[in-house]
């Protein structure tokens, strides 16, 4: 994934807020970059425009040679459905779905061409993968924090996605439990061949990333693997 | 997968609250258009029961049947163009049985027709509600309008007019009761029997029906009620599943952001109302038939396999349009938006 001159402007009546000033960004497959910066950086904003969630004033998004910025909403929905994955701050679960459910979800919005019983399978080895194999029949309520966002992980990576991106994904969590999740994140990036895209202020966090790109008002202030 | 399901079973309480609801309106509604039915064939069997056709009564009745007299000389001609019409006259009055009992009748008298009940000078044939009440064949009526006595000749089932059971008397007789040599009415029956008639006035069944003082009041009545009850239960889909849709804009924001399909959303609220419609409605309509069976003797009672296709058809439609429009939310949700909310 290629990030070539991406810039976003806010208009809020006659304000305007450039919170991205051409942002230049080249992701690597199994890799993890991490961005961080001081809120209001715009590390979120790059993120989401990067994952298709929102459009950028000017700039593109090249994803396997196509620009995502110029693709209509449905494309984007699809490759969103297929080939990313996203784990957030929250886990935000679906909270009427168990575990193994929430990862068959997931593989029906990918389109998974795997049958029933390639999905049983498939699930098991990504519970395994995160260690949650034993609540799979839980639903979200019973889940501790730690758990939910293993079972968030899982969900972002069951349908293989080509990119995994991260919003925070250890900011609900504590200090031990942050470290295993983004331990998971790093060995499954690695493992799956996977470009993650991971957005954090934690300085802890940044041990794991292969590539570390700082933000300060809207332009990379420094990036260094 | 169906999540739809899913979310039902895991939200009993939640959705059984609103099928209880819609079972709770769609069994009144199904009770109320049972009487309103039963009221209607109370009132009109007579008329309703006939094939499709047209009354004609004097312009000068000013639409009312009981003020409308046929010369006999247009009646002659009309009867004798239309081999299958008929000159009739319905009349309310009472006889008494042969214990003295007064009885509220409609007397009906028509010339010769298969449509009406035919009998002789003197006979008398009786709506069946009668025979229940003890009357027999053979048993003598009596009537201060009628000199002579009336012999139950036989009894007819499901004849009755302005809720009163039908007597068919000979049309002598009613000429005699009723100090008149001219018939009320001439029916013609046939789809394509309109015809233009001066100084008559043509009525379809339909629209005759409503001649009959305090039908169409009744009807009507009724009819709202059942129209206020099918509106209520459309607003409550509606309000149901914009409550729930608001609690939901969260999680619909984060399945669009994993790349759920907004149309996805819409099936999954849509099943979910045809589920729950479709629970209450087969629950209604058991309990509904129930009573239609065990009914209490008397109380015009009437809902029919056609009436209650209909009436659950209309709450589907209903229901559907009542959650399509709270549904709307579901475009609005924003996945960005929801992303920076917390947990949902």
């Amino acid at each position: 994934m290629v990030i070539d001159d991406i810039r976003k402007t806010f208009i809020n009546g006659e304000v305007k807020e450039e919170v991205l000033k051409g942002i230049h960004l080249s992701l690597k497959e199994g890799e993890v970059t991490a961005l961080v910066g001081t809120s209001g950086s715009g590390k979120s904003t790059l993120l989401t425009i990067a994952a298709g969630l929102q459009s950028a004033t000017g700039g593109k998004v090249l994803f396997e040679g196509e620009n995502l910025a110029a693709m209509g909403s449905e494309q984007v929905r699809k490759i969103r459905a297929s080939k990313f994955g996203f784990v957030f701050q929250f886990a935000h679960l679906v909270p009427f779905l168990t575990v193994e459910e929430q990862l068959l979800l997931m593989l029906d919005v990918s389109e998974s061409v795997l049958k029933k019983e390639g999905r049983k399978q498939e699930v098991d080895l990504i519970l395994g993968k995160v260690g949650i194999k034993h609540r799979r029949d839980a639903y979200p309520s019973s889940l501790s924090g730690g758990e939910k966002q293993r079972v968030a992980i899982a969900r972002a990576i069951i349908h293989k996605p080509k990119v995994l991106f991260a919003d925070e994904p250890t900011a609900s969590l504590d200090s031990t439990r942050s470290k295993e999740v983004m331990s998971l994140i790093r060995d499954l990036t690695k493992s799956l061949n996977m470009t993650t895209l991971m957005v954090t202020h934690e300085e802890e966090m940044l041990s794991y990333a292969d590539h570390i790109v700082k933000m300060s008002d809207g332009q990379v202030l420094q990036s260094k693997a | 997968m169906n999540m739809a399901w899913k979310e039902i079973r895991k939200n009993k309480a939640r959705f059984s609250i609103l099928g209880s609801i819609v079972f709770l309106v769609s069994l009144l509604t199904f009770i109320i258009s049972g009487l309103a039915n039963g009221l209607s064939q109370d009132n009109a069997a007579l008329i309703k029961d006939l094939p499709n056709g047209h009354f004609y009564m004097n312009e000068e009745a000013d639409e009312t049947y009981n003020l409308s007299k046929i010369d006999s000389d247009i009646q002659e001609k009309i009867l004798n163009e239309h081999q299958d019409a008929a000159a009739l006259s319905i009349q309310m009055g009472f006889l008494y049985d042969e214990a003295g009992k007064q009885r509220s009748m409609a007397f009906v008298a028509s010339t010769e027709s298969m449509l009406f009940g035919q009998v002789k000078d003197g006979e008398i044939v009786l709506d069946r509600t009668l025979e229940d009440k003890g009357i027999k064949v053979g048993d003598t009526l009596t009537s201060s309008l009628y000199s002579g006595e009336f012999i139950v000749t036989g009894f007819v089932d499901q004849k009755k007019f302005s809720h009163a059971p039908v007597a068919y008397i000979h049309i002598e007789n009613y000429k005699e009761m009723y100090r008149t040599n001219e018939m009320q009415l001439i029916f013609i029956p046939g789809a394509d029997s309109l015809q233009e008639i001066p100084g008559l006035q043509s009525f379809s069944n339909k629209s005759f029906l409503n001649t009959i003082p305090s039908y169409s009041a009744e009807q009507m009545s009724l009819n709202m009620i059942i129209w206020f009850l099918v509106v209520i239960s459309g607003l409550l889909f509606a309000i149901f599943f914009y409550m729930m849709n608001v609690q939901k804009m969260g999680l619909y924001g984060i399945l669009k952001a994993i790349g759920v399909k907004t149309s996805a959303l819409f099936k999954m609220m849509w099943t979910q109302m045809i589920v729950i419609t479709a629970l209450a409605l087969v629950l209604s309509i058991m309990l509904s038939q129930a009573f239609n069976q065990f009914a209490p003797e008397g109380m015009p009672f009437h809902l029919t396999a056609g009436t209650t296709i209909q009436l659950s058809a209309v709450f589907l439609i209903i229901g559907f349009i009542g959650a399509t429009l709270s549904g709307m939310q579901i475009k609005k949700a924003e996945p960005l938006q929801a992303i920076q909310q917390g947990e949902v």
